[in-house]
């Protein structure tokens, strides 16, 4: 009997100990495989007032993302370029004044609101300014 | 009933685990004199497994191209969380993976344990050798530093010494006439794809001969009943008697794999610079050959000998004659006796081809 709780102490010493061996060996593997800080992108962008024409929209990245700017008549808007369906990129339809999205068939309105299809959610709105001839995102 | 029984007891009902469990583990009988050098072949298959777990991870963020390598290497040093941990253990591994090796083929040869019916584990064993140096030279340039740009540009000189072919095979291994970033493209492809791939199927190949021929029994200590093998018919050499691997021989490997990691983690840790020269933290720069580039520790002996003779054929050919004899030592060596103390002579050609060996790597080490 005394021979059994021994081991049994000893084995879950053993347990105890590889345990932890793999949690220090998992740890640096999961921060070594984990999103770098830093690396997100740009968290503020800035363009000149002429890049952004009337009726035209501008694609660039924005915080690891992608990221729309579209000068219509309701104004200008910075949207996330990304579809709220099932995340495919968002096409700008100039002679609609319109988002499509390919993947699935979603349409957007300019400012960013759901008119046909599967989006459950209208595309997210980036905070802009306009001043000085220069559009600020974020 | 304990929920892990319940979950052996299940798979046991459908694959016969416990017939496995006794026949390579509880019931796979070792020699009783067996000693801890045995345990090194299970060291070296961690190493290795550990070289390609760390291997796989620096892909991740390593850039096999000329103009980033040596970036990308800096930004998984400084950058990446644990990359400098990742980059280290590979680097440190590969080191340590050599010194393994040779400590494995030395308590080899001090038992005499390449000969009949061992021939064959003997000649894998050292294919292994020679594949690890090629997977360590071929990783070697991949952070395109200085190191291992001039070290790579001297190591794959060494063949133009071959006659006739020595030009043609030197560029040949370049991929152009000076090492360049076709260099690094074929050595990646090489370090990666091809030799990990050779490796593993010869260290399959390697294990598979051990399991058909059983396990030596060592010269010393209590000597099991004379069981010299006969070349009349193949006969697996049991150990009747003999002490079971697991949980015995078992509780040796973890050992003998634990006093491993202390000093891989002791270097990895406090003597990471052990392995670097400060020209390994400089990019290659091909108009700049940095002074006394030197090969890493186990090429030194080569690295010296090509030095002393000022005919760069016969130093290459020296070399080639040492290392055949070595993969040929078991048909050359017919004695039955496996007593190194029994076999003055062959001690004593060992203990001097081991000093010259490491006079010459010392020697290579301050030239």
């Amino acid at each position: 009997m005394e021979n059994e709780g021994r081991r049994k102490f000893l084995g879950a010493c053993v347990a105890g100990v590889a345990t932890c061996a793999a949690a220090a060996a998992a740890y640096p593997v999961y921060r070594y495989l984990s999103p770098i800080k830093g690396e997100q992108g740009a968290q503020k962008v800035v363009f000149a007032v002429a890049e952004v024409p009337d009726g035209e929209a501008k694609f660039f990245e924005y915080a690891g993302s992608s990221a729309v700017l579209v000068n219509s008549k309701a104004g200008l808007v910075a949207l996330s370029a990304v579809c709220t369906h099932l995340g495919c990129i968002v096409q700008w339809e100039k002679d609609k004044q319109d988002f499509i999205c390919p993947c699935h068939g979603g349409h957007y309105a300019a400012d960013g609101t759901v008119t046909v299809g599967p989006p459950p959610k209208p595309l997210p709105k980036l905070p802009v300014v306009v001043a000085e001839g220069k559009i600020t995102v974020g | 009933m304990t929920l892990f029984k319940r979950l052996y007891d299940w798979i046991d009902l459908r694959i016969g685990a416990s017939e496995i469990v006794k026949k390579e583990l509880t019931g796979y009988l070792l020699p009783r004199n067996i000693n801890e050098w045995y345990s090194l072949g299970s060291v070296l298959l961690v190493i290795f497994a550990l070289q390609v777990a760390t291997g796989m991870l620096l892909m991740i963020y390593y850039i096999p191209d000329a103009d980033k390598a040596f970036k990308s290497v800096t930004f998984i040093m400084n950058e990446v969380p644990f990359g400098w941990l990742i980059r280290l253990c590979h680097a440190v591994g590969s080191n340590l993976m050599i010194a393994v090796l040779l400590l494995h083929m030395l308590s080899t040869l001090i038992m005499n344990s390449y000969k009949s019916p061992r021939e064959l584990n003997w000649v894998t064993g050292f294919i292994l050798l020679t594949l690890a140096q090629g997977i360590s030279l071929t990783g070697y340039l991949a952070p395109w530093s200085q190191l291992s740009f001039w070290a790579t540009t001297v190591a794959t000189n060494s063949a133009s010494a071959i006659p006739v072919v020595g030009p043609y095979l030197v560029e040949f291994l370049r991929g152009g006439k000076l090492v360049g970033p076709a260099t690094l493209g074929r050595f990646f492809a090489v370090h990666v794809a091809v030799l990990p791939v050779v490796i593993a199927a010869f260290i399959g190949f390697h294990l598979f001969l051990l399991k058909r021929t059983g396990v030596s029994t060592p010269p010393f200590g209590s000597i099991e009943t004379d069981k010299r093998w006969k070349p009349e018919s193949y006969s697996y050499q049991h150990h009747p008697g003999g002490i079971p691997f697991f949980p015995n021989y078992a509780l040796q490997d973890a050992t003998s794999i634990t006093i491993y990691f202390a000093i891989f983690f002791a270097v990895v840790y406090f003597a990471p610079n052990l392995i670097f020269t400060p020209d390994a933290f400089v990019p290659a720069n091909a108009f700049k050959t940095p002074p006394h580039i030197k090969p890493e520790w186990y090429f030194l002996a080569n690295y010296q000998t090509l030095k002393i003779f000022p005919n760069e054929l016969i130093g290459l050919t020296i070399q080639a004659v040492a290392m055949t004899l070595l993969a040929l030592l078991p048909f050359l060596d017919r004695s039955p006796e496996r007593h190194p103390l029994k076999r003055p002579l062959f001690l004593a050609g060992t203990i001097a081809g081991i000093l010259v060996w490491l006079g010459l790597t010392i020697w290579g080490h301050y030239s």
